[in-house]
């Protein structure tokens, strides 16, 4: 154990209870809330995988629905070109898909920085959008394509079994394992050389030009990652939402990405992670309660900019600190 | 079939009737109120007196809110007339939790299962857009939640989404019915049109729309071609574009299934340009806003379908007084008037209620969801737009099919459909029968049925 870095020793220090909490949470709370934070953690693995181009490239994509959205038509298409309906053809259909065109844009997008990077990804997942609003015949337009519940590991829902059973207890433990492992995948990744690279270059980009990091092909890399993990998500998400529709190609889902890491705090590795999850629970929340939803998501996120700039994760850290030194 | 009639022929097979609505304005009926309230009998067994909790989707914010919140008043108002009377079954009051559907398809599907799972609702109703029941019809199913959809009324939600229902169940006429409607009284008031453009809402509702309107004018209007084709999005406030190219192509005639707040902005952008003085104008759902919606300046003479639904003044009210009655009482509690979605969400109340009663009788007691299911298919309800079947094999609901013309009328602050010139088709002869087979393609049972079964109007 000696030879283990401290951080990833804090790590499964920290993480240890929290896995613990998140795998025996079907037996303890409502098939609703588990189905819930199945969502969360989803949208958890699309905001870990944005938050390596935001905090670890200072690269702010506003086109991360793209993505999303190519992983989840992935797995639409999967069903209704190929016929097959096994979870495990259809991550890697979405991941397949999604590392293909996060290839492509990347290309182009990560020779520019800045507003100008934040603009070509909005515009080119804005492309995807309308290719799938617009395309009725294939894609189902504004009403979406529609997935049954697949077979996991080659194990079909059973006859007459409750759908929502099988979402609350199968289908979040197959989540739960795949999140776990992109959050470890993510931590080697950002812990790595490559990824002090990558921090080198937010930092100072001519500095890490100087020391002989190849910037724009370690961008490219980067972004890369990153839509993987954001169509891995959108693979995921499909069987939980039951279709597919355009609404997570918009711009406004690319929002809510950046809204999940800003929440949590960028600036941190928990911090995209508990944001998605958090927000979630406040969208649906907010949803459920008033009419006035946009009203009261708009003024959390005005208030969380100006009381906490480090998000939820960052300031836990800070005032922690702050207790352990006045003890 | 190759046969061929002549249109006078076709029109007669189909049951049209052009009504004229106000000629017994001057004869009340007599003893009217006793024909709508029947005797309240005791019901069997113990109710138990928990609120029995509903919950209702529909269009709160956004453009569509002008089309869809009157289902929620419809709603309330039904709601209110059944908790004064003790509740259901004089014991359980209906307790209404409401969600706005304007927050998307995915988001409207969570909100489905935390009303279920969370709320622990009994019966969940509402939903307008067409979107939204091919997702919701099947989550609803596998979450075993009895649901009566107001609206959401595409065909593809029972001829493909879910092709057994079970826990679900529509009230208004379906999508089809609305496009074939509009196309038979384009055909029968307008037989010489040849050029036809078309604007309409790009999803499943405008493709429907647009689908059935022709498929029929193939049949009844041999000769007739499409010049145009505007697609805007649902929600779309500018509609310059579409109406330039509509008028470029100098057609004969407009089709349109703009709706909501959205046609109000089309017809009043289209009135800058004379669109309305440049050609004809048939429109699928143009009154089936909130009737307050559409002004004055509305162009007199035009084809304004109401989905092929309801109008509040038709059946005309000193006849039916069911309608008298409904209207009566949605003008007291709201102070407007009464559009489709308010009519379709009040009668899907009363038909629970009476549901619920006639499964008491058999079960005692509190009927579980399948005593009311089984009641439901087939059930048949008289509601303030007449009579509604529910078809026990798609669990669809069918009531005479009506579209009529725009009229000004100076008994209202708004424009009105002509009372005496409303046009009803008995919905029998305008849907695919029971037992006709679903389409492998993308084409909806009507579409097929229609296509094979039809004769052609002979030139």
């Amino acid at each position: 154990m000696s030879s283990m870095p401290a951080a990833t020793r804090r790590l499964l220090l920290a993480a240890g209870p929290i896995i613990v909490a998140l795998a025996v949470l079907p037996y303890v709370v409502d098939p609703y809330d588990t189905v819930l934070l199945s969502y969360g953690l989803i949208f958890a693995i699309a905001a870990l995988g944005f938050n390596l181009l935001l905090g670890y490239t200072g690269l702010l994509s506003f086109g991360h629905s793209a993505y999303f959205g190519v992983g989840a038509y992935a797995v639409a298409f999967t069903l209704k070109y190929l016929k097959v309906s096994s979870m495990e053809l259809f991550v890697l259909a979405g991941v397949l898909a999604s590392a293909v065109v996060a290839a492509l844009f990347g290309l182009i997008c990560v020779r520019y920085t800045r507003i100008y990077f934040s603009i070509l990804t909005l515009a080119l997942s804005q492309v995807l959008w309308s290719l799938a609003f617009k395309f009725f015949w294939v894609t189902g337009g504004t009403d979406g394509l529609r997935v049954p519940t697949p077979t996991l590991l080659g194990v079909s829902i059973g006859a007459g079994q409750d759908k929502m059973t099988f979402l609350a207890h199968r289908y979040y433990y197959y989540v739960l394992v795949i999140f776990l492992a992109a959050v470890g995948v993510m931590w080697v990744i950002v812990h790595s050389p490559f990824g002090k690279a990558l921090q080198a270059i937010r930092d100072n980009e001519t500095r890490a030009e100087f020391v002989g990091v190849q910037v724009w092909h370690y961008r490219w890399i980067a972004f890369l990652i990153s839509g993987v993990f954001a169509g891995l998500a959108g693979a995921l998400w499909v069987p939980l939402n039951g279709l597919t529709t355009p609404d997570i190609l918009l711009w406004t889902f690319s929002g809510e990405i950046v809204f999940f890491t800003v929440l949590g705090g960028f600036g941190t590795f928990a911090g995209p992670i508990v944001g998605a999850v958090v927000f979630n629970y406040l969208k649906t929340f907010a949803v459920g309660y008033t009419v006035y939803w946009q009203m009261f998501l708009g003024v959390v996120l005005v208030l969380l900019v100006l009381g906490l700039p480090t998000g939820i994760v960052g300031t836990a850290i800070r005032l922690w600190g702050k207790r352990r030194k006045t003890a | 079939m190759a046969a061929e009639v002549s249109r006078r022929d076709f029109l007669s097979r189909l049951g049209v009737t052009v009504g004229a609505a106000a000629t017994a304005a001057s004869v009340p009926l007599v003893g009217a109120p006793a024909l709508i309230e029947r005797a309240h009998a005791q019901p069997k067994g113990n109710i138990p007196d928990t609120p029995y909790k509903v919950g209702h989707m529909t269009f709160f914010t956004g453009a569509a809110a002008v089309l869809g919140e009157p289902s929620y008043k419809g709603h309330i108002l039904a709601a209110e007339e059944i908790n004064a009377q003790g509740g259901l079954l004089g014991k359980r009051k209906i307790e209404t939790i409401k969600a706005d559907e304007a927050a998307g398809t995915d988001a409207n599907v969570k909100e489905m299962r935390r009303m279920k799972l969370s709320e622990k609702i009994d019966l969940f109703t509402g939903v307008i857009s067409s979107g939204n029941t091919p997702a919701l019809g099947p989550e609803a199913e596998s979450l075993k939640l009895l649901t009566i959809f107001v609206d959401g009324c595409t065909d593809f939600l029972f001829d493909k989404a879910v092709l057994n229902p079970h826990y679900i169940f529509r009230i208004t006429n379906m999508q089809s019915a609305d496009g074939v409607t509009a196309a038979v009284a384009t055909a029968m008031t307008w037989p010489k049109v040849r050029r036809i453009a078309h604007i309409h809402p790009d999803y499943s509702y405008g493709r429907n729309a647009f689908a059935h309107f022709n498929i029929v004018m193939k049949k009844m209007v041999p000769g007739a071609q499409v010049v145009s084709e505007g697609w805007p999005k649902l929600g779309t406030t500018d509609f310059t574009s579409h109406i330039t190219k509509a008028i470029a192509a100098k057609p004969d005639l407009l089709v349109a299934s703009v709706w909501g707040g959205d046609y109000v902005a089309m017809y009043k952008q289209a009135l800058r340009y004379d669109m309305f003085k440049k050609m004809k104008f048939t429109s699928m759902i143009a009154f089936g806003v909130a009737p307050h919606a559409i002004g004055k300046d509305h162009p007199e003479g035009v084809i304004a379908g109401v989905h092929s639904n309801y109008y509040f003044n038709y059946p005309p009210q000193d006849r039916w007084p069911l309608n008298s009655a409904f209207v009566k009482k949605y003008l007291d509690r709201w102070k407007e008037y009464p559009n489709f979605q308010s009519e379709g969400a009040y009668t899907t109340l009363m038909l629970l209620k009476q549901t619920v009663e006639k499964a008491n009788k058999l079960t005692g007691g509190w009927p579980d969801d399948e005593a009311i299911i089984s009641q439901l298919e087939g059930a048949s309800i008289s509601g303030p737009a007449g009579y509604l079947h529910i078809r026990p094999d798609n669990h669809q609901g069918y009531k005479d099919a009506m579209t009529g013309f725009s009229v000004n009328s100076p008994d209202y602050p708004f424009q009105i459909l002509d009372p005496n010139r409303i046009i009803t088709i008995p919905i029998r002869n305008i849907t695919a029968p029971p037992g006709w087979p679903a389409p492998s393609g993308e084409d909806t049972r009507t579409y097929t049925w229609i296509d094979k079964t039809w004769p052609t109007v002979k030139l």
